[in-house]
């Protein structure tokens, strides 16, 4: 990969501040954030409600736009990148289709693009295998657990071949023994995908299991508060979650939170 | 063979009881007011059940022809005030304005009894044919329209931002999400529209028609009770009609939405 590449982040945040007005009062959900995420890289916003880390994603995604300041993707606005279909969006509960099979659940983002349909499918049955969902094509989405189901929602983000997946808590309604199971399959997704992860958490162990660096965000106002660097070796592996490192992480990010 | 064994006797053993339970009471009450109670014209008041069936029987066809005439216009009134209610609620969700020029008018609608708008109506088409599919479609337009709207409205905000994520346009929004999730709704109005769809035909042919099933119901009316048990058979007809009507509505829904949760097998997926 050349220079000049790297030297463009994949999403750059620049003095993006974001204001709802309420009836009462005016509420500054988030102040003053800049940042930037390289492409490839797996990152996580981490923070208590009310800190403005879904704001931060939704407003990644193009769902929202900043009160003052600029997000920007590869160089392009962030409706631009929404426009060109760079992002796969998973959010807390599945929202699959209720009406549609496991496989046209998938499918349905490529129906938008405008794909043959025999291409669409076989799209549809080699992500499935991705998820470890094969043999549940024919399914609706109520016959599978809430486990299988967010996997569903995985691979019909991943449809698209994003450049960037945005998850925003993905599996915090998840137990925690699936939670954990589909913390690692995660990643062995993403080492075969390669594409840049914005994941969305408030738990301090899954953002130091997943990423590369942690965004520590504060509430009141919501502000990035503290960035971590991630040091452990790729792949991850379980054991990993109980090493001496790992708890030297946990009580470095703790510590990183402003405002308590 | 097991759910089937299931079926009858947790679904069909009770009805055929509650049915049978039903006619044995009525042609116990009906010999009662007669034979004992000796009250004047008992036989008006509350027929015999196998004489309401043979009326029935030796005026099938009769009662087929005119029951098919009223059906037929019923039916496309139905399918008209169906489709004129489906758009509106379309018109409506796409915009906050049409809603608010539209809806004060289609609840005020429906405050203008049936009975008083059926002879203006037929005093301006001069047509029974024209004013039963009117009526018909006049009732059915306000439930679908009413339901429909419900049903676009119910889509979760997350589904329509995946859907702006995917960057879809307004068409494919409405096509693949905000229709097929306003089905369970449009049904919901179908179904109660069909039976009325009916009942307005019918009240149409009261007000004074050639055909219909309403047309011999009051016929066997003035005809005093002579023909009572012929005025309770076609009383049975329309009644049929508009069971049948609910049923074909219901028929369809499990056809066209088969995934709503209501259908799904009890204690869940496998």
């Amino acid at each position: 990969m050349g220079l000049s590449v790297n030297s463009v982040p994949e999403i750059r945040f620049e003095g993006v501040e974001m204001k709802y007005r309420t009836a009462a009062a005016e509420v500054l959900a988030l102040q003053q954030v800049s940042l930037d995420i390289a492409q490839g890289e797996f990152v996580s916003l981490l923070g208590p409600s009310g800190c403005g880390k879904t704001t931060l994603l939704r407003l990644m995604a193009d769902l929202i736009q900043p009160t003052s300041g600029e997000v920007k993707v590869a160089g392009k606005s962030a409706r631009e990148a929404r426009l060109a279909r760079k992002y796969g969006i998973v959010f807390q509960s599945p929202v699959l289709y209720e009406w549609r099979k496991v496989k046209h659940n998938i499918t349905l983002p490529l129906e938008l693009m405008g794909m043959k349909k025999a291409m669409r499918e076989e799209k549809a049955m080699e992500l499935l295998e991705l998820v470890g969902l094969k043999g549940f094509e024919d399914k609706y989405p109520w016959q599978l657990s809430g486990g299988m189901q967010q996997r569903v929602a995985i691979a019909r983000a991943l449809s698209m071949e994003p450049e960037i997946l945005l998850m925003d808590e993905p599996f915090s309604a998840l137990d925690e023994f699936t939670r954990e199971r589909l913390n690692e399959e995660l990643l062995s997704i993403w080492a075969k995908v390669k594409n840049t992860v914005v994941f969305v958490t408030h738990s301090i162990p899954e953002s130091i299991f997943l990423s590369d660096r942690v965004f520590v965000l504060s509430p009141h106002p919501g502000r990035l508060s503290a960035v971590v660097d991630i040091p452990l070796p790729r792949p991850r592996t379980p054991e990993m979650r109980d090493s001496a490192e790992f708890f030297e992480l946990i009580a470095k990010i703790r510590g990183s939170f402003e405002g308590r | 063979m097991r759910p089937q064994a299931l079926l009858i006797r947790n679904k069909l053993i009770p009805l055929a009881v509650w049915v049978v339970g039903l006619l044995v009471v009525w042609e116990g009450l009906s010999w009662f007011l007669l034979h004992v109670a000796r009250v004047p014209l008992a036989q008006s008041r509350l027929p015999f059940v196998h004489q309401v069936a043979s009326a029935f029987w030796k005026y099938g066809h009769t009662l087929l022809k005119e029951g098919g005439v009223t059906i037929g216009n019923a039916a496309l009134g139905f399918l008209l005030g169906a489709a004129a209610g489906g758009l509106l609620a379309v018109l409506m969700s796409l915009s906050v304005w049409v809603e608010r020029l539209a809806f004060p008018y289609a609840v005020a609608s429906q405050m203008i009894p049936i009975l008083g708008l059926a002879p203006i109506i037929y005093g301006i088409v001069r047509d029974e044919q024209v004013s039963r599919i009117l009526i018909s479609g006049y009732i059915t337009f306000f439930p679908v329209a009413l339901n429909m709207l419900r049903g676009l409205r119910s889509v979760p905000a997350a589904s329509l931002e995946l859907m702006h994520s995917y960057a879809a346009k307004p068409w494919a929004v409405y096509w693949k999400v905000r229709l097929p999730a306003a089905l369970p709704g449009l049904f919901g109005g179908l179904k109660i529209a069909a039976p009325l769809a009916v009942t307005g035909a019918i009240l149409v042919e009261l007000m004074g028609a050639q055909h219909g099933v309403g047309v011999i119901m009051l016929r066997n009316l003035y005809y005093g009770p002579s023909h009572t048990y012929m005025f309770w058979a076609t009383v049975l007809a329309g009644a049929v009609m508009g069971i049948a009507s609910y049923l074909l509505m219901s028929l369809l829904e499990r056809l066209v939405s088969p995934w709503q949760p209501e259908f799904r097998p009890k204690g869940g997926g496998e």
